[in-house]
């Protein structure tokens, strides 16, 4: 364990590198993330302001707002594209290569990924995370989260990072099929902004399609997380959610282990 | 006389960039800080080329070949100095100097990358206003010198790179542009393909009195095209003359080796050394080479002077080549050669 | 007028070249196509879903809003199916320098390089965009009058110029940073904010939104002259006044842009 770890690692500090070496885009980056978070948080503002109701699906005015603020934060954490560099790979006839390596593809890809996370974890989401949280307690007069929670959160944010990255795999495998993963992306992200309720939060879904949702992976994305730092779920709903998302992240990850044999396979017969 | 087609007065291109730091330390700083530093890839250069002629334009990797001909065709602006082509500067007029002239740059392809060959030529007959006679005329000239046929209904991205070539010069020329830069149309290519192109290019200028200036690394190419050559070394020009004078100049040397029936004596070996000290003498067992300036000596002088003295075999004569020149140009400047 | 004749018949050349190959892979076609679909559903069933909640938002019905979303989709459609290559500019041809090949011909440039690709995922914009802006006249949301279907046609004209300007002035951009995507990525987002009223956002937003990055008049402007009524002129009016001004700015900048080229290789 500790020594795959000291393998892939040089994949994920790569990353932070180079991440850093972006100068000035970082500002941008940071500029169109509030771009995106502003939009729906003065929605929010206008939907409340009309409704006659304090609470809509569960959420009240300042709950919502942090809400939209965190979903799009962790969002934008934990959902690392490893897919747009597979589709990059077997255009350039890099996957047959790596095949030869005496490294596993899909850790050199998770450890990519890995590295941009923790990167975008210190440098725009931390601050954009302390001024969220100072911002709640000042402005929205909501109490400081404890530490339980944060760890619990930090935990569950994790295993929301394994999920969404098994699951990008996956995804990734559709580039043998076609070579437009750009469409694709496009496509998977507006599913998953629906999915994952990062667009709308899943309480506000008819309950059948609430039902459906619970028994797919996309909530133990960003919902759970975002759920667990508002204090939304009791002692014991941590602990079960945080099993759900361990199990999914689990089952991903033999899912994709499964349709990379049967590429491989493919690779091997038809060349890369 | 001829007129001058392109005339370069005092040219000058300066680039100025950002400077980049290296490391993590370096990523934090440049967030910061912003450092430009100026480099000159043009430095004053002036010259004129006539109607008709083929020009070479030579000098080491980043001498300022490639600049010099952007600015002549409208891509970049000089920083200083005026640049005519046709009596016009190209990047002030760019649309009327893009129909005089044709460019192909071998690096790079200028066709549509997913069009096949034939809508290419289409496209530019209507970009040009080619006229329906002149585009068919040109088409069938085309045809026999570059051999088209073969490959006219590929896709531009399905050709090899001789074909690309091919292509490329064929579309740099179907309006008839008064002058032609030619940025390394032969890299890469092998003999075959190589000597096709040369050919085509002097027949154009033969049939169409196109003016021709050439850039290439390959010697060759200037041999068997240009009677005048001109050479640039760190955005100077250093040279400017025909290739004629640049070899008697430059290139007077020449070498000769003999093959002796036997390993000579001393005495005879000093007694060569005694013919004239204008020559270098060497001998290696049964091999004797003589270097000498041809401003000196004749090569059937020589010859005749080593052979009275010794039975000989065999003889070899070695000219200095355009490419030793050229080397040492580059090495040592003008002066030192 | 011979020579707006000559660049339509070039114009055809391409587009019946580019449809060719797209034809060739129609998988591509329908995942693009697709793509954009469901992005606009996505933002529609959020409306839905929230108006289920309220009755309406600042004094405008979900029907009212759903207009507003859908007439802000074709503008953008339509600049998006037309100059999507200048994205190229922002992100490449300055760069790795194959701008080189427009200025070596007698042609507009601006032409040539949107000349060179029609994005046909754009089809996903104009489709939802029409089917909600037909849903509002067929449920009497917007009445529909001869002089309404042309200041509509005028306006949507308008509107993808505005579009098109902002995309060439923040592609322009790269001759002078040489990579300007990060920027042109921005200002698209900001168009986003166009789908709603502007009302709904805070000053300083409004007004960026009116003057900087005029997305406010691509489609919610206008919109309130084909909703309740407003003044003609005050809307669709200033939406023209704003595409022409804009349009100069950027196509201005563009051609100072072209004097500091750098082409590639030094």
């Amino acid at each position: 364990m500790l020594k795959s770890f000291k393998i892939y690692w040089p994949f994920a500090s790569n990353q932070i590198k180079a991440n850093f070496a972006y100068k000035g885009s970082f500002y941008l980056y940071m500029l169109r993330k509030f771009f995106g978070m502003f939009i729906y948080y003065y929605l929010w503002m206008a939907i409340y302001a009309s409704s006659t109701s304090d609470v809509l699906g569960g959420f009240t005015k300042n709950e919502m707002i942090m809400y939209v603020f965190m979903s799009y934060t962790i969002s934008d954490i934990i959902m690392i594209n490893i897919s747009s560099d597979i589709g990059r790979d077997v255009v350039d006839g890099n996957v047959a290569m790596n095949l030869i390596k005496p490294i596993n593809y899909r850790m050199s890809l998770v450890f990519r990924a890995f590295g941009i996370m923790i990167y975008k974890l210190v440098m725009p989401s931390l601050f954009i995370w302390v001024g969220l949280e100072i911002f709640k307690v000042t402005k929205l007069g909501m109490s400081v989260s404890n530490p339980v929670t944060i760890l619990a959160f930090f935990i569950s944010m994790f295993l929301s990072f394994l999920i969404y990255v098994f699951f990008d795999y996956c995804f990734g495998m559709l580039a043998f099929v076609t070579t437009y993963i750009f469409g694709m992306t496009i496509i998977k992200n507006a599913m998953l902004s629906f999915l994952t309720g990062r667009l709308i939060p899943i309480s506000f879904f008819p309950a059948v399609v609430q039902k459906i949702f619970s028994f797919l992976p996309f909530t133990a994305m960003t919902y759970v997380p975002v759920m667990i730092y508002l204090g939304k779920y009791t002692g014991e709903q941590i602990l079960l959610e945080l099993g759900k998302q361990l199990i999914w992240a689990i089952l991903l990850f033999l899912i994709g282990g499964f349709l990379w044999k049967k590429v491989e396979k493919r690779i091997v017969i038809l060349g890369g | 006389m001829n007129q001058n087609v392109i005339e370069l007065t005092n040219v000058r291109k300066e680039f100025v960039s950002t400077k980049h730091y290296p490391g993590f330390k370096g990523a934090v700083k440049g967030l910061f800080t912003k450092e430009t530093e100026t480099k000159v890839a043009v430095d004053d250069i002036s010259f004129s080329i006539e109607e008709g002629e083929m020009v070479g334009y030579i000098g080491s990797n980043g001498a300022g070949k490639s600049t010099t001909i952007k600015m002549m065709s409208g891509i970049l602006t000089p920083t200083q100095g005026t640049c005519l082509v046709n009596g016009i500067e190209p990047y002030k007029n760019r649309k009327v100097n893009a129909k005089n002239i044709g460019v192909v740059f071998g690096q790079r392809t200028q066709l549509w990358w997913d069009l096949p060959l034939s809508e290419t030529y289409t496209v530019l007959k209507e970009i040009y206003e080619v006229s329906d006679e002149d585009f068919k005329e040109r088409m069938n000239f085309f045809y026999e010198v570059l051999e088209l046929e073969e490959f006219i209904h590929n896709s531009v991205r399905t050709l090899s790179l001789g074909q690309r070539m091919r292509a490329d010069l064929a579309a740099a020329l179907l309006h008839n542009p008064k002058v032609l830069y030619l940025d390394e149309p032969t890299i890469g290519l092998d003999i075959v393909v190589k000597d096709r192109i040369r050919q085509a290019i002097r027949g154009i200028n033969e049939k169409y009195n196109t003016t021709v200036i050439l850039t290439t690394h390959d010697l060759g190419d200037i041999e068997e095209l240009c009677k005048r050559i001109i050479i640039i070394d760190a955005g100077k020009k250093i040279y400017d003359g025909t290739l004629l004078d640049l070899k008697r100049s430059y290139g007077g040397s020449c070498n000769i080796h003999f093959e002796m029936k036997e390993i000579p004596s001393a005495e005879k070996i000093q007694s060569i050394h005694n013919i004239s000290d204008k020559m270098g003498i060497a001998v290696k067992k049964k091999t004797l080479s003589v270097n000498f300036n041809k401003n000196d000596f004749t090569v059937a002088q020589v010859i005749g002077k080593i052979m009275a003295d010794i039975e000989v075999t065999d003889v070899q004569i070695k000219e200095t080549e355009l490419t030793d020149i050229v080397k040492r140009i580059y090495q040592n400047g003008v002066e030192a050669v | 007028m011979k020579s707006l004749r000559r660049y339509l018949r070039l114009y055809r050349i391409f587009a019946v070249q580019y449809i060719k190959t797209m034809m060739q892979s129609k998988i591509d076609f329908f995942i693009g196509l697709g793509g954009f679909l469901i992005s606009q559903g996505a933002g529609i069933a959020f409306l839905y879903l929230v108006f289920e909640q309220i009755p309406s938002m600042k004094d405008w019905s979900f029907e009212q809003m759903l207009f507003i979303y859908g007439f802000a989709q074709i503008p953008r459609g339509i600049d998006h199916l037309l100059t999507d290559n200048l994205w190229m500019v922002s992100w490449q041809m300055v760069i790795r320098g194959t701008f080189d090949k427009y200025m070596l011909r007698p042609m507009n440039l601006f032409f040539q390089i949107v000349c060179e690709k029609i994005q046909m995922d754009a089809l996903g914009e104009l489709l939802i965009g029409m089917i909600l802006v037909a849903r509002a006249v067929s449920n009497g949301t917007v009445e529909i009058t001869p002089l309404k279907v042309i200041f509509f046609v005028i306006s949507v004209l308008a509107g993808a110029v505005i579009y098109t300007s902002v995309k060439l002035f923040f592609a322009a951009l790269a001759f002078w940073v040489k990579d300007s995507s990060p920027f042109l990525t921005t200002a698209y987002e900001m168009a986003d904010f166009a789908k709603y009223p502007i009302e709904i956002y805070s000053k300083p937003i409004q007004i960026i939104l009116m003057t900087v990055l005029p997305f406010a008049f691509v489609a919610y402007i206008p919109s309130t002259f084909f909703l309740v009524n407003r003044n003609v002129l005050t809307t669709v009016g200033a939406e023209c006044a704003i595409a022409v001004i804009f349009w100069l700015i950027s196509y201005a900048l563009f051609q100072r842009g072209l004097v500091r080229y750098e082409s590639a290789g030094n």
